[in-house]
C-alpha cells in the first residue's frame, strides 16, 4: 500500500516536472533588439525622416502577445539641431523616453508555412505619455528560424498631445508615417 | 513516507516557481534606455542669451547667424518713440561649429565699427546623472576698431585698434525650466581714450562677472535676464537686462530692455550703462537663426 502511494507520488512529481519543461520547450517566442524604425514627415515645405536601429520587441505566438518599444532618444533625423528640438520641445524624451505598442494578433500566424502572411494586431500604442487603441496591419514571414516583420501605420501628432507651433506648420506634418522592419529570432531557453 | 511528502512538496514548489518564472519571462519586455546617461541639452534656447554667449554648443556643420539691435533710451519719451527714432546699434555675427566642442565666428558691431573674431570651446558638459554637474565653455573674442581716426593728431596703429575678451562660461540647467550661467570675464583694450566708447578713458583692463539666466514659462517661450557688474573702474557700473525668448523652430527671437548700447562682450563690460531704475534703459532685440549647412 505504502509502496503504491510512493509510486503514485513519484509519478505525479515526474508529471509536474515534465509539464514544466515541456511548457518551456513549446514556447514560441521571437525577439529582436535591433529592429528598424522610421518616421516620415511630409509637410508642404519639408519632407524629412527620423530613423533608429534600436527597436526592441517580442512576438509570443503561444500567448499571442506582441510587444514592442523604442528609446526615442535614438531617433536621428540627420541634423543634430533638429534632433535636440525633437527631443526637448516635441517628444519631451526626458519625461517620456519610450514609444511602445502592446497588443495581440487578430489573425493567426502559422510559423510553419512559407511566404508573407498578412497579420493584424490590435493593442495600445503609447508615445508622449498618451495611449491610443490601435489596429495595425503588417506582414510576417518565416525566414529559416527567424520571422521578418514589416508594418506601416500613421500617427497623428494631435492624438498624442504633441504640439506644433503655428509657424512651422509648413515644416512639420501632422501625420507621421511610421514604418518598422525587424528580424525576430526564436528565443532559446 | 513523511520524507517522501517533503520531497514531493519541494518538487511542486520548485515547479510552480519555475512555471511562474517562465510565465513572467514571456510577458511584456522590460523597458530599458539605450543610453542611461546623456549630456544635458538646451541649457539655453540659443548660443546667446540677450547679449552674452552661452554654453549652448553648435554641432559640427551648424551655422548660427544672429542679428542684434539696441535703440535709444526709453526715457527720451514718446516724441522719440521711446528711443526707436534715435536709430539702432546693430551687430550681426556668424558662428560655425567645427567639432562637437569648438566653434569659430566673426561679427561686426556699429558701435565704434568693431569687427571681431570669436571662438568658443566646450570644456565640460553637464550630464543627466549629475556625474558632471555643470557645463563649462571657454569664450574668447578679438575685436578691431575700424573707425577712422584721421581727426586725431597722433597715429593710430593696428595694434592700438585691438581689444580682447576672455571668459569662462559656467552653466547649469537646474530644472527643465531654469538655467543659470556665471562667467568671470577679463576685457582688455590696447588703447583707450575719448575716441573710444569705454566708461573709463584711462583704464585698459576691465574685470567683470557675467550672470545670465532664463526661465521657461512655456515649451518654446522663456523669460531671460542678464546682470554684468564690472568690478573695477571709476565710471563703470553694471549692465542689467530683462527679456523674453521665443523659439519658433529654427529661429529664436529675443526681445529685451538693457542699460547698455553695447552688443559685444568688450563694450558690454567696458562701456557705460544707464540706471535701469531711472528709465535709462533701451529696447533691443535679437534674431538668432540656426542652419545646418553640412547635411548628412
Amino acid at each position: 500500500m505504502l509502496q503504491l502511494q510512493n509510486k503514485i507520488l513519484t509519478l505525479i512529481s515526474f508529471l509536474v516536472l515534465f509539464f514544466v519543461f515541456t511548457a518551456d520547450l513549446e514556447a514560441q517566442s521571437y525577439i529582436t533588439e535591433e529592429g528598424y524604425v522610421e518616421f516620415k514627415s511630409s509637410a508642404p515645405l519639408l519632407t524629412f525622416k527620423g530613423t533608429s536601429n534600436h527597436l526592441t520587441g517580442l512576438i509570443d505566438l503561444d500567448q499571442n502577445l506582441v510587444d514592442f518599444y523604442i528609446d526615442l532618444n535614438t531617433l536621428d533625423t540627420g541634423i543634430n539641431l533638429r534632433n535636440r528640438h525633437m527631443r526637448n520641445s516635441y517628444l519631451e524624451t526626458d519625461k517620456f523616453p519610450f514609444a511602445e505598442f502592446t497588443g495581440s494578433m487578430n489573425s493567426i500566424f502559422d510559423p510553419e508555412s512559407d511566404g508573407k502572411q498578412e497579420v493584424t494586431v490590435v493593442g495600445e500604442f503609447t508615445i508622449h505619455g498618451v495611449t491610443r487603441e490601435m489596429e495595425i496591419t503588417g506582414t510576417l514571414e518565416r525566414v529559416s528560424d527567424e520571422i521578418e516583420l514589416i508594418a506601416t501605420w500613421t500617427v497623428l501628432l494631435e492624438d498624442h498631445n504633441i504640439d506644433r507651433p503655428s509657424v512651422i506648420f509648413y515644416e512639420l506634418a501632422e501625420e507621421q508615417e511610421v514604418t518598422i522592419k525587424a528580424l525576430l529570432k526564436l528565443q532559446n531557453d | 513516507m513523511i520524507k517522501m511528502k517533503k520531497t514531493l512538496s519541494l518538487i511542486i514548489l520548485i515547479s510552480v516557481i519555475s512555471l511562474f518564472l517562465a510565465e513572467s519571462a514571456f510577458a511584456q519586455l522590460e523597458r530599458t534606455r539605450v543610453q542611461e546617461v546623456r549630456p544635458v541639452e538646451l541649457t539655453f534656447m540659443a548660443p546667446r542669451n540677450i547679449n552674452l554667449y552661452t554654453v549652448e554648443p553648435l554641432s559640427p556643420g551648424e551655422l548660427h547667424y544672429s542679428i542684434m539691435h539696441t535703440f535709444g533710451t526709453v526715457d527720451s519719451g514718446i516724441r522719440n518713440l521711446w528711443g526707436i527714432d534715435q536709430g539702432a546699434n546693430v551687430r550681426f555675427s556668424f558662428e560655425y561649429g567645427l567639432t562637437e566642442r569648438l566653434s569659430l565666428g566673426f561679427g561686426r558691431s556699429s558701435l565704434d565699427k568693431v569687427v571681431d573674431f570669436t571662438g568658443r570651446y566646450a570644456l565640460l558638459k553637464q550630464m543627466s546623472d549629475n556625474s558632471m554637474p555643470v557645463s563649462v565653455s571657454l569664450n574668447t573674442s578679438a575685436g578691431i576698431n575700424t573707425s577712422s581716426f584721421g581727426f586725431l593728431a597722433e597715429d593710430y596703429t593696428f595694434s592700438d585698434r585691438l581689444n580682447f575678451t576672455g571668459s569662462l562660461l559656467i552653466a547649469r540647467k537646474f530644472t527643465e525650466n531654469f538655467s543659470l550661467q556665471v562667467s568671470p570675464t577679463v576685457v582688455h583694450f590696447n588703447r583707450v581714450g575719448q575716441e573710444t566708447n569705454v566708461a573709463d578713458t584711462d583704464l585698459n583692463t576691465y574685470y567683470a562677472i557675467g550672470v545670465a539666466t532664463r526661465y521657461k514659462i512655456k515649451p518654446r517661450t522663456a523669460v531671460s535676464a542678464q546682470y554684468i557688474p564690472t568690478l573695477n573702474g571709476e565710471n563703470t557700473s553694471y549692465n542689467l537686462a530683462l527679456g523674453i525668448d521665443i523659439e519658433t523652430g529654427g529661429h529664436v527671437f529675443q526681445m529685451f530692455f538693457t542699460t547698455s548700447r553695447a552688443l559685444n562682450d568688450q563694450y558690454l563690460i567696458a562701456g557705460e550703462n544707464g540706471d535701469f531704475f531711472d528709465r535709462q534703459f533701451r529696447f533691443g532685440f535679437n534674431v538668432n537663426r540656426l542652419f545646418n549647412i553640412r547635411g548628412r
